[in-house]
Formats: C-alpha cells, sequence, structure tokens
C-alpha cells in the first residue's frame, strides 16, 4: 500500500482536471451531478453499508434538502451558501427526528418507515402548494460569483463530494466504524462488547440526513427545476442500489457504483428505457452472485493476481539433530 | 360521511387481504416479502386484461388471475427466497425481493402502460347503486372469505397443520421429516393466489395500475404491524382500521395527508404496542 497516496493524488488530479478534457459540458453536468449524489450516497453508505440499517427512503431527505435551498435561495433571497448550510441542517434535524422511532425498529420495519418517510415528504411537498409550487415545481436559482459557471458548480460539488469522502473515511476506519459494523452484523454481541448501538445508529443517520441535504440543495442547483416528480421513489431505490451492488462496508465500491450506474443508463440508450428494470436486475443479481458487491470481486481479483511471497515459512527437518536428540534420550533411561 | 367509512372499509379490506398474504408468506419462511402488493397489481391488471383484451368470461378470468399470481409467487420463492434463505444472511431477502419487485412494476408499466386503466364490470349491475355497488363489497367479502378459509385450512387440513408446525419451528419441524423447502413452495404459491385474488376482486376500487404495488406492499405491511405479525384476525382488524381512519381523516381534513396519517398510526402502535394488537410477543435477540 506504498503507493496510495500517489494514486488518490492521480485521481484527484484528474478529477480536478476534468473539465478540461470531459469534452462537452452535458459530460462535464453528469460528472457534476455524480459527485452530487455520491455527497448523499457517502452519507448513506454509513448507514447502509456499515451500520446495516437498509433505509430506502433518503430520497425524501433529498427532496427535502431541495426544497429547502429552493425556497431559502429563490423565494427569500437568502445568500446560497447560507441556504445550502440551512438545507444540511434542516435535513439532518428530520434526519433525527425520523431515526428516534424508527430506528428502533427491526430490518423490515425500519425499511418500511424509511420507504412511508420518502411517500409522505411527496404529499406533503404535493400538498404545501404555496409554499413549494405543489405539483407545478419551483425554479431553483444558480450559485454566486466563482461558482457560477459550469466548472465553478463542478469545482465546488467536486470540492463537498471529497469532504464527505475524507469524513465517513475517517469514520469508517476508526472505533467507531467499527462499532458500527459491530452493529450490522450483530446487535446482539456489539452490546454485549459496550457498543451504545442506538446511538451509534442515531449518529450515523442524522449525519447520513445532515450530507443528504446538503446533497439535495447541489442536486436542485444541477437540475435548476424541481418538482415534486423529481423526487420519485424510484431515486431512493436508485441510492439504495448503488451501496449494494458497490458493497457493504466498503467506500470505494459504493462510489464506483455511483458513477457506473449514472453514467451507464446516460451513455447507452437501451438501458435508460428500461430505467429501474435494469437497477432491479442489477441488485438481484449482486444479491444472489457476490452478495458482498462488486467490491469484493475487485478484492478477489486484486488477490488473485498479487504476486505470491515465496514460501519461506517451509521449515527442513533437521534430520541430525533429532537423531541425536533420540540418542540422548535413550542413554538418559 | 356514510359514504367515506364504507369506501374505507373496502380500502381497508384490501389491505387486511394484503396483510393475510404477508401472513401466509411469513408463517413458512420469516420473510416479509416486497412482492407482497405487486402479486394483487399483477391480478388487477391481468384480470383487466383478461377481460377486456382477450374477452374471456369472468370466472375463467378470475382462474387465470389467481394463476399468474400463484406463478408469480412460485416465481418470488425460486428467484428471490430459496438461495438467500439457503445462505442464510440476515436482511438479503428484503434487497432480492425488493430487486424482484421492482422489475416486476417496470415490466408492467412498459407492457400495460403508466396510466390507470378501468376495470370491467364483473356482475351486470346499474352503476347508480350507490353504497351498494360491487367495488365495495366485493373487497370486503373477499377478505373475509380469505380468512376464514385460511383458518379452515391450518386447523382442518393436514397441509394446513404442516404449516403451522413450520411456523412455530422450522427446524423441529425438519427434523420430523416435514419437507420444508416444498411446504415454503406451497405457501408462496398459495399466497399468489390469494393475492391474485384479491387484486382481481379489488380491481374496480383500484384500477388496473402499475404502480398499486408499492402502495399495497406498504398499506398491506402497517396493517399487519397494526393487527400483529402472524395473526389472521389481526391483519382483518388491522385492515379495517387502517382503511376507515385513512377514509374519515380523508373526509375532515382532505385527501393531501393520507400516507401520513397512516404511517402515524404504524408509528403510534408501534410505540405503545410493538408486538401489534393480536400479535404474540416473542422477542428473543439471542
Amino acid at each position: 500500500m506504498k503507493n496510495r497516496p500517489m494514486a488518490i493524488l492521480i485521481v484527484m488530479a484528474a478529477l480536478i482536471a476534468l473539465p478540461w478534457w470531459a469534452g462537452d459540458l452535458y459530460k462535464l453536468h453528469l460528472a457534476a451531478l455524480i459527485c452530487a449524489y455520491w455527497v448523499l450516497i457517502g452519507g448513506l453508505n454509513l448507514v447502509v453499508g456499515y451500520s446495516g440499517q437498509l433505509s430506502i427512503g433518503h430520497v425524501g431527505l433529498l427532496a427535502i434538502g431541495a426544497y429547502c435551498f429552493a425556497i431559502l435561495a429563490g423565494t427569500h433571497g437568502v445568500h446560497p451558501g447560507i441556504a445550502i448550510a440551512a438545507s444540511g441542517a434542516l435535513c439532518g434535524l428530520c434526519g433525527l427526528l425520523l431515526g428516534l422511532p424508527s430506528l428502533r425498529l427491526p430490518g423490515f420495519y425500519f425499511a418500511m418507515a424509511t420507504l412511508a418517510f420518502a411517500l409522505i415528504v411527496t404529499e406533503i411537498t404535493l400538498a404545501q402548494g404555496n409554499l413549494t409550487g405543489g405539483g407545478v415545481g419551483l425554479s431553483v436559482p444558480g450559485l454566486p460569483a466563482p461558482f457560477d459557471t459550469p466548472r465553478g458548480t463542478y469545482w465546488l460539488i467536486l470540492a463537498i463530494a471529497v469532504l464527505v469522502t475524507w469524513l465517513t473515511w475517517n469514520v469508517a476506519r476508526h472505533t467507531w466504524g467499527r462499532g458500527l459494523v459491530a452493529v450490522r452484523d450483530s446487535a446482539v454481541t456489539a452490546q454485549a462488547v459496550g457498543v451504545p448501538v442506538f446511538r451509534a445508529k442515531l449518529t450515523v443517520f442524522v449525519f447520513s440526513g445532515l450530507t443528504a441535504g446538503v446533497a439535495g440543495a447541489l442536486f436542485a442547483v444541477l437540475q435548476s427545476y424541481i418538482t415534486p416528480d423529481t423526487f420519485v421513489f424510484d431515486l431512493g431505490l436508485f441510492f439504495f442500489v448503488c451501496i449494494i451492488i458497490g458493497g457493504r462496508g466498503h467506500i470505494l465500491g459504493p462510489a464506483i457504483g455511483t458513477i457506473v450506474l449514472t453514467a451507464l443508463p446516460e451513455m447507452v440508450a437501451p438501458l435508460a428505457k428500461l430505467g429501474n428494470f435494469f437497477y432491479g436486475l442489477l441488485l438481484l443479481a449482486v444479491v444472489l452472485l457476490v452478495p458482498e458487491g462488486i467490491g469484493r470481486v475487485f478484492e478477489l481479483l486484486i488477490e488473485y493476481f498479487r504476486p505470491r511471497r515465496g514460501e519461506s515459512h517451509v521449515v527442513k527437518p533437521d534430520l541430525d539433530r533429532l537423531a541425536k536428540a533420540i540418542e540422548n534420550g535413550r542413554s538418559v533411561r | 360521511m356514510f359514504v367515506a367509512l364504507v369506501t374505507g372499509l373496502a380500502t381497508g379490506a384490501l389491505y387486511a387481504a394484503a396483510a393475510l398474504t404477508y401472513n401466509v408468506m411469513f408463517s413458512t419462511s420469516k420473510v416479509l416479502s416486497v412482492t407482497t402488493g405487486h402479486i394483487s397489481m399483477l391480478g388487477g391488471i391481468f384480470g383487466a386484461w383478461f377481460i377486456s383484451t382477450l374477452g374471456w368470461p369472468v370466472p375463467i378470468a378470475l382462474l387465470g388471475s389467481m394463476v399468474v399470481g400463484a406463478a408469480f409467487g412460485l416465481l418470488t420463492d425460486l428467484i428471490a427466497i430459496r438461495r438467500v434463505l439457503a445462505r442464510s444472511d440476515e436482511h438479503l431477502w428484503l434487497l432480492s425481493t425488493l430487486a424482484l419487485a421492482t422489475m416486476v412494476q417496470q415490466a408492467a408499466g412498459l407492457w400495460w402502460g403508466t396510466e390507470p386503466k378501468p376495470f370491467p364490470r364483473l356482475i351486470p349491475q346499474d352503476f347508480s347503486a350507490g353504497l351498494g355497488d360491487q367495488k365495495y363489497w366485493l373487497p370486503i367479502a373477499i377478505a373475509i372469505l380469505l380468512a376464514v378459509a385460511l383458518e379452515a385450512f391450518y386447523r382442518r387440513t393436514l397441509y394446513g397443520k404442516l404449516f403451522v408446525a413450520m411456523s412455530e419451528d422450522a427446524f423441529a419441524a425438519r427434523a420430523r421429516g416435514i419437507p420444508t423447502g416444498r411446504i415454503r413452495s406451497m405457501s408462496y404459491v398459495i399466497a399468489g393466489a390469494m393475492g391474485g385474488l384479491a387484486g382481481f376482486a379489488a380491481g374496480q376500487l383500484t384500477f388496473a395500475y402499475f404502480a398499486l404495488g408499492l402502495a399495497l406492499t406498504l398499506n398491506g405491511f402497517i396493517a399487519l404491524a397494526v393487527g400483529g405479525l402472524g395473526s389472521n384476525l389481526g391483519a382483518l382488524v388491522g385492515g379495517a382500521a387502517l382503511g376507515i381512519l385513512s377514509a374519515v381523516a380523508t373526509y375532515f381534513v382532505g385527501g393531501e395527508y393520507q400516507q401520513t396519517i397512516s404511517v402515524g398510526l404504524l408509528m403510534i402502535v408501534l410505540l405503545l404496542k410493538p408486538a401489534g394488537l393480536f400479535g404474540s410477543q416473542s422477542v428473543r435477540p439471542i
């Protein structure tokens, strides 16, 4: 792992230089969209991939963040930077309010509670017409001066995505992350060894809410117009699929999953038509064939192709010494 | 007001039927399949297709819907349940059934179209029948019929008793020589036929609509959780309560907050009585 900092530097340089080699603006937009998704998925990964709580309703939080940004920055003219922060804070609070009752529930119940939450958010955005524009939707203002070009927007979103990646990576490799993995694998054992199960789950859930809110604001900026139809349940499923396909308990895997799953349907037209069918098929294939996710496949491949160390541990029998030892033993007796 | 109550009761009966379907599958496999609502969705869509497009008579179309549902139930077991349970990793069944449900919903959307289409009249009746309209009492009758038939099946027949034995303790049942894999497949086939029947009977109420599955999965689950997992009486009561509550709330508050209210009911019940109204308390984490 000596060359890891080098690899990270190269990837970062490539990402920063993306506006020059991406070619057209559409691809740049796509890259920015991937980064915005990743801001959400990075946080969600801690919930789904590490602590094993299957939240399929994060699209609700995304919608709240997006509407919060649109209402604050658009209708009330608040500075967009503050609006992004406010979106994050509001969604963190929503994560807390959603998590407090529902994280106590076991697996399927929790998944259904988050699904219901996503549906409720859609319902409320439709019902509160004078605030959210109802079914017509809201237009979203752009970002201020240094970030108002496509490049600037991309760089800002990239920076936030990198920040989120760094945060989640820090959590994942320290005591906290280990505790979460313990909660995922066996909540009872985790409790027995002193992991504060509920608090750990709640903390990462609130964190994921926060990132979802920020992601919502960035997503709204990229979309430039939002309606309740933007935030259909399928989008929540998409986030979820990215993580499962990438692999639970990894960070690189879900990142690759996000990139591939966002870009592939855009690049290959027939897949875009199939849309959710494709995602469902992929999810089913991964669950049945490699439940650990694609990341695990890469790991296995790397392990397979890595040059094996010479077998230096073979112990040669020292026959002379053995013979002597036996001789001595006999003479003593 | 009275119309609201009857509508609520009919919708609630559909939720109750979905909850019963959950129960049948849960009893043998301890799996709450996300595809539950989608079975009824298929029943509704195929029923409408059989009658309207292919021109089949109603009884044969009903049979066809049940066969489609049963086939889908078997497919769920074959694809999404069997291998996952064999691997015995927690939660994975949630992912596999979710994946299957998504695929079926999308396939139905592509084939049938994404607009709700009307479901034909099953019994010749005037549209001015009001509250006596078949679209209200058909789902109610079917839900009660299903619950009664299930109870009779569990109590009177040998296979029903095998189901009960498996739901009590699958390992012990296996040790006694019960072919647990085959019984589980059978329960999925039965659940599929039940779901198809319910979707067919409620077709006039819900229309043949591809996105019905997810809403039904959620609301059926709420009905089940309120009534208590594993209890058929609980499923009926939970479904009726959920349907009536949302209908009354719609009457007084307006239709915008239907989902919010049903989820609120779920949360209240789960916080006050986690096992549900008629459920048995058997939480043992170790």
